[in-house]
């Protein structure tokens, strides 16, 4: 991929964050439902103070103003104070994310390894009774709703067995000075191993619970893109070679079918970042998620915002991340 | 075989290193929603209130049934209707170990009534200090609150307010303020993870507390967690799991689980909520008060609090719950009565019964599910629409505008259990929470002579004969003011749930 196209590919982003601005701002202010009132909640309060509030949460001014005033300080990457914590809402964001992108990460390294063995194995068995079983399981997994398995899961292995943690990110002893805010990853870099084995211990109900419906989806798809491409050509051409079953599998089936697998677990991993509301309630997990849905509960304009563009940039980043690895798995693709 | 072995040696790991029951000493509360700021001035919300008050105290504050009792004040008293004077005990320290006096006070409120107190921004809570205009310092010890005008309830609405330091203040500066603690409290802070939880441990140099509230003196634990944890069942689930000792918001279809296990018990308290049904008085059927009559006899409410609350609520027939000032006691009550009922509609010209839609939001749709199902009998067909809270909000507190509805099932809270809190604004013509659209000039003038009345017995009067009239008039169905139900660990002991919902660990010990 040449500079130029990279530079091309990029500067689309603007557009797309233009538009997304537009339509979360009309949203906002199409929903009914009044901040000011939410916020003062059950209150005798008078029409004066009422409307100081208003003026000091900026909701006194003319939609198209506050438009103007949001565009203008969100190129200087000022999303403005959120209406409830009272603070800038990147700093609150900021706080919240580490915690959505390690749960994202470990939940999909989940789905990718039990997704890609069991696929290839399915589609090498195709028909097979372990087939059936695979893809059944598989439906399963896209189908069960993650508050209904993720309460199973803590009755299981929190409440009868006591194996693991219900809910929380990681307990009061294992406090590790942050480096990438990652907690598995910065316990390991302090060397700090009860660390991070409580942090494994905390991470892996939730990480199955999103995980799951992800590794059935990226299982499907690893198991339709090896059954195509075993029909192909170029695998009887292997063969006849002489090659060894797991050369021809791994080095030439695999790496070529795992092109869609890369493109779905890459929009996959949008998803993750955004959609894990559920399993972050569930579980108590201090993510952006649960923040993000909490403050549409409230109107929390400020921080709807400023998400939502997070997730906006976070997907087609994440698109074009697939697109350059496409032409890593093959060179033939031209960007 | 391999893999099931494998799985047993895991978990068996797992097992050996779970962190197993907390240490003696340190309590953990399983908590439904994390604080949003440190910081007392700058926040409008409850939750964050109840942590909070655990690190900072206030001028007064309450004891568990609901009196208010001195706390960083020995003593007080009005002055003249608009002046009130305390006394500061002596000897209280912040957790730096720096003294508290008077000119604390004055900064505190100043930050919480002034506009722009806070590096340029207005403190959301100042419109719960209403008229509150200034503070005179009189000595180290003693100060006067100002008020613009007479407000009786400045003693009921002070302990929603925590004391900061001024010197701490101005040091880290207001923004620091949302994590940097340093209060007059029980506990100081350790940590806060955001989202996860809110990790404290005993101040050493506790002045002790509330004379009022035995036992006084350093609190009991030495290490106390609001772990964060929102849902419901995995509430429960960690409670039974032992990794929590109290939880707040049990709902009433888990109190059989938690009574179930030998480890936890279910502790109630009197709520301060009172859940109705808003009726439009403006068009419709129910501005006719007949139909609204018809339905208020056409529910069996006793029957529906035994069998979707578990019994765990107080019927009430007028807006304040059973427990607060003011409450009129010999308010008559609608009885079940489908003849009643069905006579009052044929009246009102609808002999063949009526179709009608009940607006709820999610959380309270079994209990609207129900209602409709009672008053079916009488001929009240009612259609039960689910919808989002804050969105049936702006259809029905409308300030006077046009309601866009029939019947909303909703509630309004009350945590300092005197009138003005609820019944204006849920009353008072055009007030902001008026959701049925009613409007009375004579209960108006009773709610504002009660609002400014500084004696007692006068003032109690007043709302008892306000109650009255809406009593009669009916503009919505009241129903009932719910208990508060925590989930406690019978290894914690000393802790008593209070109305207000707060969760006060100083008390609090665990075995």
């Amino acid at each position: 991929m040449s500079f130029g196209s990279f530079i091309e590919r990029l500067a689309h982003l603007l557009p797309v964050l233009f538009g997304i601005s537009v339509i979360v701002f009309v949203m906002t202010l199409l929903t009914p439902g009044d901040p000011v009132q939410i916020m003062l909640g059950d209150q005798h309060v008078t029409d004066e103070l009422e409307q100081a509030l208003r003026r000091d949460m900026g909701l006194d001014l003319p939609p198209q103003e506050r438009f103007l005033k949001f565009l203008g300080n969100a190129i200087q990457g000022n999303f403005g104070l959120s209406f409830y914590h009272r603070q800038p809402v990147v700093d609150v964001i900021a706080s919240r994310l580490p915690a959505t992108i390690e749960l994202s990460l470990v939940a999909l390294l989940f789905a990718l390894a039990v997704a890609i063995p069991l696929g290839v194995f399915a589609a090498v068995k195709k028909n097979s009774i372990l087939d059936r079983i695979a893809t059944v399981t598989s439906l399963f997994g896209v189908s069960l709703p993650g508050f209904w398995f993720g309460i199973l899961l803590i009755l299981f292995f929190a409440v009868n067995l006591r194996w693991l943690p219900v809910s929380g990110r990681a307990g009061f002893t294992s406090e590790v000075e942050p480096i990438t805010h990652l907690l598995l990853l910065d316990s390991l870099l302090r060397g700090r191993l009860d660390a991070f084995w409580d942090a494994l211990r905390h991470i892996i109900l939730p990480a199955i619970t999103l995980g799951l419906p992800v590794a059935s989806i990226l299982m499907r798809v690893t198991r339709a893109s090896m059954l195509d491409v075993l029909d192909r050509d170029y695998i009887t051409f292997a063969q006849a070679k002489g090659l060894t079953k797991t050369q021809v599998l791994f080095k030439h089936a695999l790496k070529n079918a795992l092109i869609p697998t890369v493109t779905v677990a890459a929009l996959q991993t949008g998803a993750l970042l955004g959609g894990n509301m559920v399993v972050e309630t569930v579980f108590g997990w201090p993510g952006l998620g649960r923040l993000v849905v909490e403050s549409i509960f409230v109107r929390n304009y400020p921080l709807i915002q400023a998400a939502v563009m997070l997730y906006a940039f976070t997907y087609v980043t994440l698109n074009f991340i697939a697109d350059i690895l496409y032409t890593i798995l093959n060179p033939k693709v031209r960007l | 075989m391999n893999f099931t072995r494998n799985i047993m040696v895991l978990g068996i790991a797992l097992a050996l290193t779970a962190p197993g029951v907390p240490q003696a000493s340190e309590l953990r509360v399983g908590f439904s929603a994390d604080a949003l700021t440190l910081d007392p001035a700058n926040h409008r919300n409850r939750e964050t209130e109840t942590i909070i008050r655990n690190m900072f105290d206030g001028i007064v504050t309450r004891d568990a049934d609901m009196n208010v009792v001195s706390q960083l004040a020995e003593s007080w008293t009005a002055i003249d209707p608009t002046t009130y004077e305390f006394k500061l005990r002596s000897g209280i320290t912040f957790h730096n170990g720096s003294a508290m006096t008077a000119d604390d006070i004055k900064f505190s409120i100043d930050r919480l009534t002034q506009e722009n107190a806070m590096g340029g921004q207005t403190s959301p809570r100042q419109s719960l200090l209403g008229p509150v205009s200034g503070v005179e310092v009189i000595d180290d010890l003693t100060f006067r609150i100002l008020l613009a005008s007479p407000w009786p309830i400045l003693p009921a609405m002070l302990p929603f307010q925590e004391m900061v330091s001024k010197a701490h203040v101005e040091a880290v500066g207001d923004a620091a303020m949302a994590d940097s603690v340093n209060g007059t409290g029980p506990f100081k802070l350790v940590e806060w993870r955001k989202g996860q939880s809110v990790i404290m441990e005993r101040y050493d140099g506790y002045y002790g507390g509330s004379t009022d509230i035995e036992p006084v003196g350093n609190a009991c634990v030495e290490r106390a967690i609001f772990q964060v944890i929102p849902e419901n069942a995995s509430r429960v689930a960690a409670l039974l799991a032992g990794e929590v000792h109290i939880i707040d918001k049990l709902p009433s279809h888990m109190i059989a689980q938690v009574e179930a296990n030998p480890d936890t018990k279910v502790m109630a308290v009197n709520g301060t909520r009172t859940t109705f049904m808003a009726m439009n008085n403006q068009s419709g059927p129910f501005s006719d008060i007949r139909v609204r009559h018809a339905m208020a006899h056409a529910l069996d409410r006793q029957l529906i609090v035994d069998k979707i609350l578990n019994g765990n609520a107080s019927l009430t027939n007028g807006i304040l719950s059973p427990d607060a000032f003011g409450k009129n006691e010999n308010l008559p009550a609608y009885e079940y009565d489908v003849a009643k009922a069905k006579a009052l509609l044929t009246e009102a010209g609808y002999p063949d019964g009526i179709d009608v839609t009940l607006d709820v939001d999610g959380a309270n749709k079994e209990i609207a599910e129900a209602i409709a199902a009672v008053a079916a009998e009488a001929g009240f067909r009612i259609g039960v629409v689910v919808g989002e809270a804050s969105t049936l909000s702006s259809r029905f507190r409308t300030k006077g505008e046009p309601i866009d509805g029939q019947m909303w099932l909703t509630s309004w809270g009350n945590g300092s259990l005197d009138p003005v809190g609820i019944f204006v604004p849920t009353h008072r013509s055009n007030d902001r929470g008026n959701s049925s659209g009613y409007a009375n000039p004579e209960l108006d003038a009773l709610l504002d002579a009660a609002n400014i009345e500084t004696d007692r017995a006068k003032r109690a009067k007043l709302y008892s004969d306000a109650e009255a009239i809406v009593n009669r008039d009916l503009p919505k169905i009241y129903l009932w003011v719910a208990q508060g139900l925590k989930g406690v660990s019978t290894k914690e002991a000393g802790w008593r749930p209070s109305s207000d919902r707060r969760i006060n660990l100083h008390d609090a010990c665990v075995n």
